[in-house]
């Protein structure tokens, strides 16, 4: 049993499942939104990404800004349709019309690229390093950096800039919002689009790990209910935390236990969560 | 003063689901003038306020014309009438509870400069409001009802108004805190503000307005300078406690 080894593979997963779902959480917490199509975006801008970088063998560094335009896309077109029960907040219409845009875009992603697993590989992911009894690729270094840079980034956006106060007018109070002279659907858009990119951004970077399918939406969706969930709804901070224990539960659950059950298992955990402390991990380290 | 109406709405009718809740054929605010809308629970004055900016947490149907400063704002959406100049502090909830005072201040949308209006600086709100100054950095929802209200008031004047609408400032306040903020508002009306005041709180409102509309089930039934409104039996005998006789 190597302990180290599942440590790195816990970190490096706990950085991929924080930045996958921070889109979610951004949304959430600023919309009271959710988007059950999360996973299939995520599933689409990878294909996007692979597409760059396999198909037209163009550098890996176009892949990013590639997916990312498509995420923003998906986004908007997605936020221009729901706009008006956005405004009226009636968030189960919301929840249905989101999933079932995400089994449109998958059936989408199946034309386009077929039904067959895909290897995504990267100039960084084909990078291995050996140190003593553990191993790592430069993409998985790519992914902790890339995490952490991302998140410090939003935060300071949300707390420290005019942009980010604006985004938490209208979550506290969007018609409240309306009266402080703010565009409230504006806020939404950029939201949703920033949705898009993020989750984008997080395929371009964590995809390369496994083999990529037109059906992995709905496992990364349910990753992202997980962090979100478990992080305390809307909190930067604790997504961040939640991802990392995620991540670490789900490398030493399979090593220690059985990699079969680690969804049950972390479910499990979510519900256990939930019940002794409802607010989520992030809730009380921070207001938002 | 004889410029025209800074703000004027003609035909305003508000309906929530059918039943109309609002019916004014002509309504209108002079430059600088302080101008009250009293009334009963019910009688349609947020409804007036709300409907001049096509602002409501609910859904009303909303039909009329609204000019502010001669333009045409009625079909804007709400935070361009904003822009515009027709700020609103709404009655209940008016300062954002997660948000520092200063951040309150400063998180605007984009604050345009206008012909004529006069935009406060941050500095110049705590200058106005000392007492916020002290509690910049505390958050909205640890302020008192007062410091609410002039937090709202305070939020509105970064905005450079044309027309300040002011819905129930008094309400859950102090009698001498009451005193206080409409004693604000007098000077800011003073200082060259066009106001428009709704209160509950007859007695206090009168001591202040140039001129005051009393509204019952969604009409304007009576209106004149405060000075003879106060004489008006409908007003003081129904809100000042005057004895009948």
């Amino acid at each position: 049993m190597n302990l180290s080894q599942q440590f790195i593979n816990g970190l490096v997963l706990g950085h991929a499942y924080a930045l996958i779902a921070i889109g979610w959480t951004v949304l959430l917490g600023v919309a009271r939104l959710v988007n059950f199509a999360h996973g299939q975006m995520y599933m689409l801008s990878a294909f996007v990404a692979w597409y760059v970088v396999s198909r037209l063998a163009l550098p890996y560094l176009i892949a990013f800004p590639a997916a990312m335009l498509m995420g923003i896309a998906v986004g908007y077109v997605m936020q221009r349709v729901l706009l008006q029960l956005t405004l009226k907040q009636d968030l189960v219409s919301i929840m249905i019309v989101t999933l079932g845009f995400g089994y449109v875009l998958q059936g989408a992603a199946a034309l386009m690229f077929g039904s067959t697993g895909q290897i995504f590989e990267t100039p960084l992911s084909r990078q291995e390093i050996y140190l003593g009894n553990i191993w790592f690729t430069y993409q998985d270094i790519a992914i902790v950096i890339a995490t952490v840079v991302f998140f410090a980034a939003l935060r300071y956006t949300i707390n420290r800039t005019r942009i980010g106060r604006l985004t938490r007018m209208v979550a506290e109070d969007p018609h409240l919002a309306q009266l402080a002279g703010i565009n409230v659907r504006q806020v939404y858009l950029g939201v949703f689009a920033f949705e898009g990119a993020a989750v984008a951004l997080a395929a371009a970077l964590v995809a390369p790990r496994t083999p990529i399918l037109t059906s992995m939406g709905f496992e990364e969706l349910i990753v992202t209910f997980v962090v979100v969930v478990l992080g305390g709804i809307g909190s930067v901070l604790g997504s961040y935390v939640a991802g990392l224990a995620l991540g670490f539960f789900t490398a030493f659950f399979g090593a220690l236990v059985t990699p079969a059950y680690t969804t049950a298992a972390a479910f499990a955990v979510l519900i256990a969560v939930l019940v002794f402390r409802p607010s989520g991990l992030g809730a009380s380290t921070e207001g938002r | 003063m004889s410029l025209g109406p800074v703000l004027e709405a003609e035909n305003l009718s508000v309906a929530y689901a059918g039943n109309t809740a609002l019916s004014l054929t002509q309504f209108a605010i002079g430059e600088c003038e302080l101008v009250g809308v009293v009334g009963a629970n019910g009688a349609g004055k947020s409804t007036l306020v709300n409907s001049l900016l096509g602002w409501s947490r609910g859904s009303p149907r909303i039909s009329g014309t609204v000019r502010l400063s001669g333009r045409e704002i009625s079909n804007m959406p709400t935070h361009e009438r904003v822009r515009a100049g027709l700020l609103l502090v709404p009655e209940g909830k008016l300062v954002f509870g997660r948000m520092t005072v200063q951040e309150n201040l400063t998180g605007l949308g984009n604050v345009p400069s206008g012909e004529g209006r006069r935009i406060y600086s941050v500095n110049e709100i705590y200058a106005l409001f000392p007492h916020l100054a002290e509690r910049r950095h505390h958050l909205g929802s640890q302020l008192s009802g007062g410091e609410r209200q002039m937090l709202g008031i305070a939020r509105a004047l970064r905005f450079g108004p044309r027309v300040l609408l002011l819905d129930e400032p008094s309400i859950g306040l102090a009698p001498r805190l009451v005193a206080t903020v409409l004693r604000t508002v007098r000077s800011l009306a003073d200082a060259g503000l066009s106001v428009l005041l709704v209160e509950q709180n007859v007695r206090a409102a009168i001591e202040v307005v140039d001129r005051l509309i009393l509204l019952e089930r969604g009409r304007a039934v009576a209106e004149g300078p405060a000075a003879t409104m106060r004489d008006d039996p409908r007003i003081a005998e129904a809100y000042l406690g005057a004895q009948a006789g």
